[in-house]
């Protein structure tokens, strides 16, 4: 009888475990991945906490519009831009939140691919 | 005791297969998603069970509502009607109007399609930010009138020189097509920010309720999240799109309809939570522009939606409802509107 019991722990824990291990595995991390979206292409991707020292790129839009990305540990912004609103500019950082930095002007979309916390934001 | 041992690793390993199985999703309810340019935002739709043709049609849907409804496009039945003062709508387009100027009735013009004299001349539709003299609104203001708006049937005039906009409610409208048209492909969970309105179709897919964030006006932070289901969350904010003029004043784009400037009720933020998305969009717009105890009043008296107000001094308020979904950031203190 103890011997069953022992038996029905030992198999429960197992299953917890394995339970446990494929949920983890097929929920891999994805970390902190951002993509620079232009105009619906993904144009670069970047694993922002694989970064270890600051960056800056400038994206060209078709029809000849610039936006200067910033990349440091951790976050992302567009710098500067030459579009009239300059909305992406005021967005501010992007780390790992659902709302993605939006340049209309230049069709330009830098999102995080692993979002953490919330689904969607509201703004 | 041998038998039992067998079933229980039978057991044991039927549950972890399960875990596996619930963890990779099942085809049929695999993640599809589709993102666009449209009605001067960016749009994404993430529908679980959604095949591409599927979010194709609903890209299309707000694609065509854009060409009908837009006031910059020459050719689209509003520019039309703000050109000629007098169009037949289409049937859509009509219902549209039709329901927008009743939200403008029941926020007793808090909300009014026909302030878009004043936001062009604030230069907000080209992004040409100016300030308009005083002059130039008083002679703007008669024309800004919901009720001058005669719709009949599909006929609609303006009054000479009126003219509407119905990008205030635009968004919403569209997401409630989007849903509609998701649910009867099938789809029971979805995911739609359109431009930072949110639209959810059911739950997700695990049954757990979609964890909507509501951005801080100030800085990149978030002011909590809210757990709904099947629900519209928008947001209208001065921070979306705004200038400083040469004073260093802050202009934003949302426009009280009785004076002409842009609205200075005390409020920075209102999210409106509820069934639909139009409702929402616009009542949101009106709440921001009514204020804090104007928008706790006309809630009282509805009670048919639930929403959040942040002011200006930074005091976050909700209705009851949303403040028992809602998970305020940290240091965020959430007071709850009352019956009074």
């Amino acid at each position: 009888m103890i011997k069953t019991r022992t038996w029905i722990i030992v198999i429960a824990a197992v299953a917890l475990v394995a339970g446990a291990l494929s949920l983890w595995l097929f929920s891999a991390r994805t970390g902190t991945v951002v993509e620079i979206v232009q105009d619906g292409t993904v144009i670069e991707e970047i694993d922002l906490l694989r970064v270890r020292e600051a960056y800056r790129f400038t994206v060209t839009s078709s029809d000849g519009g610039e936006n200067v990305v910033l990349v440091q540990p951790g976050r992302v912004c567009v710098e500067s831009a030459d579009c009239p609103d300059k909305i992406c500019v005021q967005r501010g950082w992007l780390t790992d939140e659902p709302t993605p930095i939006v340049c209309l002007p230049h069709r330009l979309v830098i999102r995080s691919k692993s979002a953490s916390g919330a689904d969607a934001a509201t703004q | 005791m041998k038998q039992g041992c067998i079933a229980a690793l039978c057991l044991a390993l039927l549950l972890a297969l399960l875990c596996g199985c619930a963890a990779s999703a099942p085809s049929e309810n695999a993640e599809n998603s589709i993102d666009f340019y449209a009605m001067d935002t960016y749009m994404t739709v993430q529908a679980y069970g959604a095949d591409d043709a599927l979010l194709r049609e609903a890209a299309d849907c707000v694609n065509d509502l854009d060409a009908r409804l837009s006031v910059t496009r020459e050719d689209s039945e509003i520019a039309r009607l703000n050109r000629e003062g007098h169009v037949s709508l289409s049937p859509d387009t009509a219902a549209l109007l039709s329901d927008a100027l009743a939200v403008c009735e029941r926020t007793h013009g808090a909300l009014d399609v026909t302030v878009y004299p004043v936001v062009r001349a604030w230069g907000f539709t080209t992004g040409e930010y100016r300030v308009p003299s005083d002059a130039e609104l008083d002679k703007l203001l008669p024309l800004v009138d919901y009720r001058a708006v005669s719709l009949d049937g599909g006929e609609v005039t303006l009054p000479q020189g009126a003219m509407i906009d119905l990008g205030s409610v635009a968004k919403g409208y569209a997401g409630d097509r989007i849903a509609a048209l998701l649910r009867e492909g099938g789809v029971r969970s979805a995911l739609l920010s359109l431009g930072g309105n949110i639209q959810t179709v059911g739950h997700k897919p695990d049954g757990s309720d979609w964890r909507i964030a509501v951005r801080a006006p100030q800085g990149d932070g978030y002011l909590g999240v809210a757990e709904v289901a099947d629900k519209a969350v928008v947001t209208s904010g001065g921070y979306e799109r705004y200038f400083v003029d040469e004073n260093g004043e802050t202009r934003w784009h949302i426009m009280d309809p009785a004076t002409g400037m842009p609205a200075k009720s005390g409020l920075v933020s209102v999210t409106v939570v509820g069934d639909e998305g139009l409702t929402c969009d616009a009542l949101s717009t009106a709440l921001f522009t009514m204020g804090l105890d104007k928008a706790a009043d006309f809630w009282r008296q509805s009670r048919d939606f639930e929403m959040l107000l942040l002011t200006e001094d930074g005091a976050l308020y909700a209705t009851p409802g949303l403040a028992a979904c809602f998970t305020p950031e940290r240091g965020c203190e959430l007071q709850v509107i009352g019956d009074d």
